[in-house]
């Protein structure tokens, strides 16, 4: 479904991204994780063309990303759903139409349709009746979850997201996993999630990928990862 | 009950948002050496009490003492001086952009001791780099360090003073979580070094256990104290239970 | 020699940036109702500070001018004089240094702050152009507000200088109103708006490429509002000189 050959990627003299071969099959959910700085964000901003790879390719769903252009990543970004670090909601519209954002542009919809994909979004995400709201009315937790909603209610084939627990407490971090799960069962979404949090991965993952100072250490499934000898991996369980 | 009088003490605080009670007659005490941590979902009030507990905002109703005082009616020179025994570590480190690593802390310390030799200054900034692992990177600017790096520099610069109460607003908040726990095991090492009493609010339970002391979970107008690591872990309410095991379904309400 | 460097980026930078919104603005009319809503915006927010500074300048002008025509009895041509220079220079300028420290400075902070919470970003994944959908609306609703602005400004001025020079020179409404058009005549007027034309586009075009270029967090939000103020009231200064000189020359002569 998406795959890295020989992917290089620099800012100034820093290299972000050293030699990466990573193969995402359909249908599965697959964690990068990571210490702070190795490039996980990157990697996921290369596979929606927000940045670009110094040498190498990116093949997503048959497309290869690496020589589209701008105009040409819609095709992408139409089937490549990528929920962001921050909530990034439009401040100067209300919830309704920034889940319905997406929608207007991407796709042909009366507005029922519409009406009807953001009122459905917004309920998998456990968020009804706050269509009328404005973002600064919500908490941290409620804006991750509405930036879910506008992601999500384009059916994206592929989900991607950074860092999507972090700085959430407990209850809300259960809830986006069992979302990120519920997804991936429900319409068979492809996910590939950024983060840092090994007890998320272990409870949802299908694979799981370790990045460090841009190479990959390992990768393999929640199990491997418990037996896993490297130093890195095992402070990473030690919050398990 | 321990014998001693409180560091900070919080008496009948009652607080709210437009119509959104947050404390209705809270009252706490902190007592010297005491390590409290502040968990909570957000909204529950627990920024806000760290704020109550700096002087920074005060409540509507209740009173705050600070070693018996009162703090609203502190006098200039006493103010001056629980300002002076108070460290705070913001949440985004508040670090001067401007001003190399070196002159973070002597900027603060020349500031408090003006009577001190540079040469004196300059002993004490050294020992406090040294702890926090900055010793090698004097010369370089706030903007130039990693994200961990700075919030050891926010620390030590919270610490120069030596302060007797050291509050930490979310010290990890965006680190990995590798760096995260060998910051707060800083934070401990240098609270036994100071024999300082510690205040911390944090959204990670890991840090939490790590830290406590005595956690404290915080949900609006219900602020339950549970202890330590163990005792947190099999605290017999509900909600301690929900929120702490993160179980979606429970007593609390979506939040 | 950085600094001549830097700012020569800065305006190839701001060139390019104002092609490429050239280029976006063929959906302009697709977007007419967010340009509409930017242009009133723009309006009312800077609708009481324009009208005030607009009747102080014309008050302040025709006491300025009071003075030294008294001198050659010639209190006649006031209203005329007074009227002329603030159309053709002064309230333009002004209107343009209002705009850009209130409208220029919240425009380069509003997308300084999108740039930095992934918002531009976001856009760009949902399958929107930034430059149309954020850019464009913005860039147009200063250039269209500043010709409200600008009349309005002017409108107050006069009203200024009316009621300073019948309280101080004692002259009365109509003869000050008498030798307008005689000497505010259409090169005055051709100057103004050819004038506030020209600075509108200048700070469009720099307020919203340094806060579309911000890059990083809060603190470079900051800064890139801090040079977007600063280069731009430089840039508007230079625009004045060269406009005035490419004026003279087409139309005195």
């Amino acid at each position: 479904m998406i795959e890295f050959k020989n992917l290089n990627k620099s800012f100034g003299d820093r290299q972000i991204l050293k030699d990466l071969n990573i193969d995402i099959p359909q249908g599965k959910i697959v964690f990068v994780l990571g210490m702070s700085g190795t490039g996980k964000s990157v990697l996921l901003k290369n596979i929606v063309g927000l940045l670009k790879p110094d040498s190498g390719e990116i093949w997503v769903d048959g497309f290869p990303v690496h020589e589209m252009s701008e105009k040409q990543m819609s095709q992408v970004r139409k089937i490549c759903g990528m929920v962001f670090q921050q909530p990034a909601l439009f401040d100067f519209i209300d919830v309704y139409e920034n889940v319905a954002y997406g929608l207007r542009r991407h796709e042909r919809l009366r507005e029922e349709q519409i009406q009807e994909r953001v009122v459905e979004s917004l309920a998998l995400v456990g968020l009804k009746g706050i269509e009328k709201k404005w973002p600064h009315e919500l908490s941290y937790g409620m804006k991750k979850r509405v930036s879910l909603a506008r992601t999500v209610a384009l059916k994206p084939k592929i989900l991607l997201f950074d860092e999507p627990t972090t700085g959430l407490d407990p209850i809300s971090t259960s809830r986006v996993n069992e979302l990120i799960l519920d997804l991936s069962r429900k319409l068979g979404t492809t996910s590939i999630v950024v983060s840092h949090d090994m007890k998320s991965a272990l409870s949802v993952a299908d694979h799981i990928i370790v990045l460090d100072k841009g190479r990959m250490l390992s990768q393999g499934s929640p199990t491997d990862m418990r037996n896993s000898s490297e130093h890195l991996i095992q402070e990473f369980l030690q919050e398990v | 009950m321990q014998s001693a009088d409180p560091i900070i003490e919080l008496r009948g605080v009652g607080h709210q948002f437009d119509d959104l009670v947050v404390f209705e007659n809270f009252n706490l005490k902190v007592f010297s050496g005491d390590s409290l941590v502040l968990v909570g979902p957000s909204g529950s009030g627990k920024s806000l009490l760290l704020k109550f507990m700096t002087g920074l905002v005060a409540p509507d109703q209740g009173e705050v003492f600070y070693r018996g005082q009162l703090l609203s009616t502190l006098s200039k020179k006493d103010q001056q001086s629980f300002l002076a025994e108070v460290g705070m570590l913001f949440q985004q480190n508040a670090l001067f952009d401007s001003m190399k690593v070196y002159d973070n802390l002597d900027f603060v310390l020349g500031e408090a001791k003006p009577d001190w030799k540079s040469s004196q200054r300059e002993a004490e900034i050294v020992k406090f780099l040294t702890a926090v692992g900055l010793d090698h990177v004097p010369q370089l600017f706030p903007g130039e360090l990693s994200g961990g790096m700075q919030k050891r520099l926010g620390i030590a610069r919270a610490l120069v003073l030596q302060p007797k109460l050291v509050f930490y607003d979310d010290p990890t908040a965006g680190l990995d979580p590798i760096t995260s726990r060998q910051i707060i095991q800083m934070i401990l090492d240098l609270k036994k070094q100071l024999n300082a009493t510690i205040v911390t609010v944090t959204h990670d339970m890991m840090r939490a256990y790590q830290l406590a002391g005595e956690i404290m979970v915080c949900f609006p107008r219900d602020f339950i104290k549970t202890g330590g690591k163990e005792e947190t872990l099999h605290h017999s309410n509900a909600k301690v239970q929900q929120f702490i095991h993160g179980d979606v379904k429970g007593p609390l309400e979506a939040l | 020699m950085t600094i001549i460097t830097k700012n020569l980026q800065v305006l190839g930078g701001s060139v390019g940036f104002f092609i490429e919104i050239m280029s976006s603005s063929a959906h302009t009319f697709r977007n007419r109702e967010e340009v509409f809503n930017q242009t009133l915006h723009v309006f009312w927010q800077s609708l009481l500070t324009t009208g005030f500074a607009g009747f102080f300048v014309g008050a302040i002008m025709a006491l300025q001018f009071t003075l030294q025509m008294e001198v050659f009895s010639a209190l006649s041509y006031l209203g005329g004089l007074v009227t002329s220079a603030t159309v053709r220079e002064v309230g333009p300028l002004l209107i343009a240094f209002l705009l850009s420290g209130k409208i220029g400075a919240f425009t380069s902070a509003e997308l300084g702050t999108m740039k930095v919470s992934e918002q531009i970003d976001a856009i760009r994944c949902l399958g929107a152009d930034p430059i149309e959908e954020v850019i464009v609306p913005r860039f147009f609703g200063i250039v269209l507000a500043s010709f409200f602005l600008l009349t309005v400004g002017l409108m107050c001025s006069l009203f200024g200088g009316i009621l300073m020079a019948s309280i101080f020179a004692g002259i009365p409404w109509e003869q000050y109103i008498r030798h307008v058009p005689t000497i505010m005549n259409g090169f005055s007027l051709t100057s103004g708006v050819v004038k506030c034309f020209s600075f509108s586009l200048v700070i469009a075009t720099l307020c919203t490429y340094r806060g579309y270029s911000v890059r990083g967090g809060a603190k470079e939000v900051g800064e890139g509002v801090v040079q977007a103020a600063t280069q731009t009231m430089i840039s508007l200064v230079l625009a004045d000189w060269v406009s005035s000189l490419i004026l003279e020359e087409l139309l005195n002569v």
